[in-house]
């Protein structure tokens, strides 16, 4: 017994060291928050004059465009109408409102956490956060408030488990109702249980091999394009990629709008390939390298076995010699995004917003260094396709773009890759959409509580300053934003009532839902939705803090962040 | 006995020091960068240039060391780089659940292992014996992930439905939360303060915190997700313990004493009990010492089989998303950990043999 106690008291002491750790640090933290607190959110808005006598509405200016962004100012015009002024026409502008990330919180909610909540956001979603236990579940309480579709269950859980095996055995124990990305082998055992359901997740992604044409033989298009004709890529989707995939006729996904404008892809045609090589200089091949890096996405399920499958079709077709080397994650991004791969790279892309600018744009326009000297031909055309207005007119800019993309063959796009979500046999209305984040007021599984489990925890629920589905799909129900997208990945008024643009669409006026409410009682109007916008956009603003600070998705998706540090330009 | 702890705690100060040193080379070393992992894949240089600024990891890494190990001297191990949260914070969530797990896992191993070893001796040479030690050997040989996920397989879904069904991961049960003692009791804590964090730790100990407060039910919810993956971790110092006590008490059962002690007339099992087993604890103690550290900072694979929020897993996301602060921070308290269960052994052998005199 004295020994047991001795152990204890020990024991016990250990404890007391590490909570005086903890002790401390908080300590710190606390004073450092309530510094950030005290700066007023004031002193990057100006007021202006509005119809309703009692509402100041406020201005975030860039003052020009000369930043290199793509907002020149947003004004809260009165209490329900906000006004986004940008630096040039943008058609995508709906479609990048609706992104989870530019969701709108209360701005003295904002202020009072310093910009910072990391861990409480406050929004108008269906459900309020009740508790976040760090490493095991983020726990909703429905919004009785709501003014959409309420949620069916008073609770909604969000569980987290890295391996699709270990979420799938919470579903088949019935200790969950809905999981992301079953693994593709599982496929057979979940069709094969009556208790669950497969739901097709049209995926908008693309896999493709990249060439850089500032290394020899890739600054030969003949190279590159017996390459397109000698692989056989229908062959790797039937044998590597899950149901719902498909053979890339394009590198757009055809669901988006304009995606598949102009010819398809190169049938696979090995006489034709062998004929180009041997034009190009190399009738007995050429040895090179296939870079890739081991990291499971939706494009691109088993990367190992897929680079393998390329390796042996260049030998077995081409006679190329291609060494397979495997590159740690963050690297192959910098190299291959740099254009300093001289093999064949392996990536690929997830769409972000329903826009084919998302897609084309970022891939192919000038200055992107990732496929070597980028192409007139291509940019050019999508240039003058992304300041269009209607997507009509659009259309032959990005016929022709598409089929210079064709003709030079910067890359060879070989597959949109089909995925899954996984519900219990008893939720109604379960579904997986395209873009956007699941709502779980939209599942019922008639009981109390719905539990939900994604690939990882969120990395904070502030998701103006994340970049993960996982933490977006946490805020998700709790933050809305001004448009979402429906189950079918078109976009809808959410928070606002209808976005109208000026004739060349680069003055965006947005009507605003009345009457709602935040999960802190407080009421939602324009002010709202323009200080959470700066909060994201101007690195000036006191209230830019965020969890890294950074706010990838406002730096990249409005061009640039206003006032943003001299190491940004 | 003060002098020994003392000289054994200054002892420790460059052994932990090195490991600081050690680990934030290591780290870095690793290919990849905190930047890319937590903005992901489409971070401009720009954009990392402006995180690592912020983060200070633009700085000669001589620089960084100098700064880390100046705050750890003051019990500051920083923050997250990728939630922002203070480590310090993280231990206070994480530790306790993988210290009830490794506590669990290893009553478990002591309480099955050790009377295994000893019926193993006690049948020497006998099918008993032989049935035993094979089991040992199957115990150390089966991968934790394996035996996990059988478990989970088995308890979950074979059994799902009956009374034998256990639930599969978490540590509560979706929906189930469980009270901290000091919010049942009323006591009225200012946030942030030692007091504050004290308390929260201990209350982190769910199965301890519920069975203060008599919150049965949450009590027997946290149990029941712990059983299996109890289990699953003890699988190997069961079987390491059951051996070690096996040969430990063989060696023993062959001493002079014992033959004296039986030709006293004493029954069997009191010479074991009474004569044998206390000396053939020695190194039993020491495994099972060096077993509880390697538990508590190895459980990294049970704890993510089973998605428990436990240090293994927060250091295994931290090694992935180069989180380095978390990483220097648990690694320096796992072996702390590890140097104080080993001081903590050193001290149980004068208690166990008298001969043994700590000077």
């Amino acid at each position: 017994m004295k020994r047991t106690t001795t152990w204890l008291a020990l024991l016990f002491a250990f404890a007391m060291v590490v909570a005086a750790c903890s002790g401390s640090d908080s300590t710190t933290d606390e004073t450092t928050a309530t510094t950030t607190t005290t700066a007023p959110a004031e002193s990057t808005t100006t007021t202006t004059a509005a119809p309703n006598p009692d509402f100041v509405g406020k201005v975030l200016d860039a003052g020009g465009c000369d930043y290199g962004g793509s907002v020149e100012k947003i004004s809260a015009i009165d209490e329900f109408t906000v006004e986004f002024d940008l630096c040039a026409p943008n058609p995508a502008f709906l479609a990048q409102i609706a992104f989870g990330v530019f969701g709108i919180q209360p701005e003295e909610h904002l202020v009072a956490t310093g910009g910072a909540p990391l861990e409480n956001p406050v929004g108008t979603g269906p459900y309020m956060l009740k508790e976040w236990i760090r490493g095991d579940s983020v726990v909703y309480e429905r919004n009785d408030n709501y003014y959409g579709q309420k949620a069916a269950q008073q609770t909604a859980v969000l569980k987290w488990a890295t391996e699709s095996a270990s979420r799938l055995l919470e579903l088949q124990s019935g200790n969950a109702d809905g999981m992301t990305f079953p693994s593709p082998e599982d496929y057979a055992t979940i069709e094969g249980d009556p208790n669950l359901v497969l739901i097709d997740k049209p995926e908008p992604n693309v896999f493709y091999m990249g060439f850089t044409n500032t290394f020899t033989p890739w600054d030969d298009v003949r190279i590159r394009e017996a390459v397109a004709l000698g692989i056989d890529r229908q062959r790797i989707v039937d044998t590597f990629y899950p149901p719902g995939s498909e053979t890339a006729s394009h590198f757009t996904p055809c669901s988006v709008t304009n995606g598949c404008q102009g010819d398809s892809w190169y049938d696979f045609d090995v006489d034709a390939a062998k004929a180009l090589l041997a034009e190009a200089g190399y009738p007995d091949g050429f040895a090179t390298k296939i870079y890739y890096r081991d990291v499971t996405r939706g494009y691109l399920p088993t990367p190992g076995n897929v680079a393998a499958d390329i390796q042996a079709q260049l030998k077995e077709n081409l006679n190329i010699d291609a060494e397979v080397v495997v590159m740690e994650s963050g690297e192959f991004i910098q190299a291959s995004s740099a254009g300093e791969l001289d093999g064949i790279h392996l990536l690929g892309w997830t769409g972000d917003y329903p826009h084919v600018t998302n897609f084309l744009d970022y891939h192919f326009g000038e200055g992107n260094t990732q496929f070597g000297n980028s192409y007139p031909e291509i940019y050019e055309p999508l240039k003058t396709a992304s300041q269009t207005a209607s997507a009509d007119e659009a259309a032959p800019l990005y016929e022709q773009a598409n089929n210079a993309i064709k003709e030079l063959v910067p890359m060879v796009p070989v597959a949109h890759g089909g995925s899954a979500f996984v519900a219990a046999g008893n939720v109604q209305g379960a579904y997986a959409p395209p873009w956007g984040s699941v709502m779980l007021n939209l599942w019922d599984n008639g009981g109390d509580t719905m539990v939900f489990v994604q690939g990882a925890e969120p990395i904070s629920l502030y998701c103006a300053d994340e970049t993960d589905g996982e933490s977006i799909r946490g805020c998700a129900q709790v933050v809305e934003a001004l448009y979402s997208y429906t189950q079918t990945g078109d976009v809808q008024p959410q928070l606002a009532t209808e976005c109208v643009p000026n004739d060349d669409l680069s003055l965006w006026t947005c009507s605003l839902r009345q009457g709602v409410l935040f999960h802190d009682g407080s009421t939602f109007d324009a002010n709202d939705v323009v200080v959470s916008y700066t909060a994201g956009l101007d690195a000036a603003s006191p209230l830019h803090v965020g969890n890294s600070g950074v706010f990838e998705y406002y730096s990249y998706l409005w061009g640039s962040l206003i006032n943003a540090p001299a190491s940004d330009g | 006995m003060l002098s020994f702890i003392i000289r054994r705690t200054l002892y420790a100060i460059p052994v932990l020091l090195g490991i600081v040193v050690v680990v934030f080379i290591l780290i870095r070393a690793i290919p990849g960068d905190p930047c890319t992992s937590l903005l992901g894949e489409r971070a401009t240089p720009e954009a990392c240039e402006r995180f690592n600024e912020a983060n200070g990891l633009n700085d000669p890494v001589i620089v960084q060391l100098g700064i880390y190990m100046k705050n750890v001297f003051t019990f500051n191990l920083g923050e997250s780089i990728k939630t922002s949260q203070p480590v310090t914070d993280l231990l206070v969530e994480r530790l306790p659940t993988t210290t009830e797990l490794a506590m669990s896992a290893l009553f478990i191993a002591i309480v099955a292992g050790v009377p295994l070893g000893i019926l193993a001796a006690r049948k020497h040479n006998t099918g008993v014996d032989a049935a035993t030690m094979a089991f040992a050997n199957v115990g150390v040989s089966m991968p934790v992930f394996w035996l996990g996920l059988m478990l989970a397989y088995l308890f979950a879904i074979v059994l799902k439905d009956t009374p034998f069904s256990l639930p599969p991961s978490g540590r509560l049960t979706a929906g189930v939360f469980s009270t901290p003692y000091y919010e049942v009791w009323g006591w009225n804590l200012q946030e942030g303060t030692f007091w504050a964090s004290l308390n929260e730790y201990i209350s982190n100990h769910i199965i301890f915190n519920s069975f203060i407060t008599a919150q049965w039910s949450v009590w027997w919810d946290a149990v029941r997700h712990l059983i299996l993956p109890a289990i699953a971790l003890a699988t190997i110092p069961l079987a390491i313990i059951a051996r070690i006590t096996r040969s430990s008490l063989l060696e023993v059962m062959n001493k002079d004493y014992i033959r004296t002690a039986r030709a006293k007339g004493g029954s069997e099992t009191r010479v074991v009990t009474h004569h044998a087993l206390r000396n053939a604890m020695l190194p039993v103690i020491t495994i099972i010492g060096l077993q509880l550290g390697l538990l508590l900072g190895g459980a990294v694979l049970t704890e993510t089989v089973f998605r428990l929020a436990g240090i293994g897993t927060a250091l295994y996301d931290a090694i992935t998303g180069r989180d380095y602060a978390v990483v220097q921070g648990f690694t320096v308290i796992v072996a702390a950990i590890y140097v104080i269960v080993n001081l903590l052994v050193d001290l149980s052998y004068g208690y166990l043999d008298p001969r043994i005199r700590v000077k």
